[in-house]
């Protein structure tokens, strides 16, 4: 007939409540983490995937170059395309201004990671060109 | 009084000076003499012993001297016994006996173990216990002329049996009842709500692991801020030089002045002008300056060579 005094009792419900409240605060914590997280998580695969496409998409950037490099007005320019894994590098020794506008006036207005540059004024109507675009 | 010890029950009388014996340990019933308790058989318009026990504080309302009691209840036949007891007060007997609570294995009252009493028994030096009306009366025993001596051996215990109350002083049952019933509804509250926030938990990470699949994410946050620092300062320099060679391109130059390079490497963009020797650059830099563009100036006969970091 022995009775745990109601007391205890309440002091181990008090206790439990505690815990309790320990583990919704901890909870509720990790929930505004796990939040902040997620919205950081999706601004930044936007960010990212829309970054990547523009700087980093090899094939589209390939064949964006290429377009260029195949077009009319530089049809004509001896230009000397290199390619590889990481990059192209265009260059011509002598090339037409006009052409040279061209080219330029489209490389410049698109998103390419141009890594170097030079040109050089060779005469009224020619200029020499060296020019990366890495991926 | 009486101790009568049976190897399973012990009469408990507070007039009684019998010393109590029992092995320390050992199990046994106690019967509590009706001096113990108030008992009253009524008929009520109820039918359960339940609907009676909501009613037993106002039937004894007046007829208690002051005190902490408990109250219970049995149907007997078509009417109710009910009792009043005080716990404390038992308990205090008790101890004062000697007797350990622990070592009692149920508590029954008199009143319900000798229903089918027939004459009277002595239950101390003084006093009797009887039948009246069916209810287990005390009278001295100089007014009873035949009283026999207690015997509980021949007594089969019934299955009336009570819990006293031992913290009952402390807290009534109803204040228990009614804290610990709002600290466990507290506590499931707290439960549901810390279920809820980690089931939002759980959802909003396998929303995030969606995310990072849809578009194809390296595996920590840590490598993905590195991959948008690197293709952010991508799209920053890119724009800048855009900018830079653009100003260039749009700078109004003297009729002898000329752009006969334009370099950019390793983040430097170089601009060579001829026709803009030491002297005649002003109106050069005047179109830079009010750019805010930040550049070194070099000079090599009549070229000016800007440099600048993008």
């Amino acid at each position: 007939m022995n009775q745990i005094n109601p007391l205890q009792i309440g002091a181990l419900l008090v206790v439990i409540l505690a815990f309790l409240f320990f583990k919704l605060y901890g909870v509720k914590a990790e929930l505004v983490e796990a939040t902040a997280n997620y919205k950081e998580s999706e601004k930044l695969a936007v960010e990212v995937s829309s970054l990547k496409a523009v700087y980093a998409n090899k094939k589209k950037i390939k064949n964006a170059i290429n377009r260029i490099l195949t077009q009319g007005s530089l049809q004509e320019a001896s230009l000397d395309v290199k390619r590889d894994k990481k990059s192209i590098k265009i260059s011509s020794k002598s090339i037409e201004t006009k052409a040279l506008n061209s080219l330029m006036g489209k490389i410049l207005n698109g998103s390419y990671n141009v890594t170097t540059l030079k040109i050089k004024r060779l005469s009224e109507t020619k200029a020499s060109l060296e020019m990366e675009i890495q991926w | 009084m009486n101790f009568n010890r049976s190897s399973i029950a012990l009469f408990l009388d507070p007039s009684s000076t019998a010393i109590m014996e029992y092995e320390k340990g050992e199990k046994f019933n106690v019967i509590l003499s009706p001096s113990l308790y108030w008992v009253k058989k009524i008929a009520l318009p109820v039918k359960s012993v339940r609907e009676v026990k909501k009613l037993l504080e106002s039937i004894f309302e007046d007829s208690l001297p002051e005190g902490h009691y408990s109250y219970t209840a049995y149907k007997s036949g078509d009417e109710f016994l009910v009792f009043a007891y005080e716990d404390k007060k038992i308990l205090a007997l008790l101890n004062a006996k000697g007797i350990n609570t622990v070592d009692i294995s149920s508590i029954y009252f008199a009143q319900n173990e000798f229903s089918s009493l027939e004459g009277a028994l002595k239950i101390n030096a003084t006093q009797s216990m009887y039948l009246k009306d069916e209810v287990l009366v005390l009278a001295p025993s100089s007014w009873i002329s035949e009283s026999r001596e207690l015997d509980l051996s021949s007594v089969a215990l019934s299955k009336r049996t009570i819990k006293l109350q031992q913290f009952g002083h402390i807290v009534d049952n109803k204040s228990l009842y009614r804290v610990g019933a709002i600290l466990v509804t507290l506590a499931i509250i707290l439960m549901v709500e810390i279920f809820v926030a980690s089931s939002k938990k759980d959802a909003i990470v396998e929303l995030q692991d969606e995310v990072f699949s849809k578009y194809k994410l390296q595996s920590t946050m840590f490598q993905n801020r590195s991959t948008k620092s690197k293709y952010k300062n991508i799209h920053k320099t890119q724009t800048k030089l855009r900018q830079y060679i653009s100003y260039f391109l749009t700078m109004k130059l003297k009729k002898m002045q000329k752009i006969i390079l334009i370099e950019y490497k390793n983040r430097i963009l170089y601009v060579t002008l001829r026709g803009a020797e030491k002297g005649q650059e002003r109106s050069i830099t005047s179109q830079l300056d009010s750019k805010g563009v930040k550049y070194k100036v070099s000079y090599s006969g009549e070229n000016m060579k800007v440099e600048m970091k993008i």
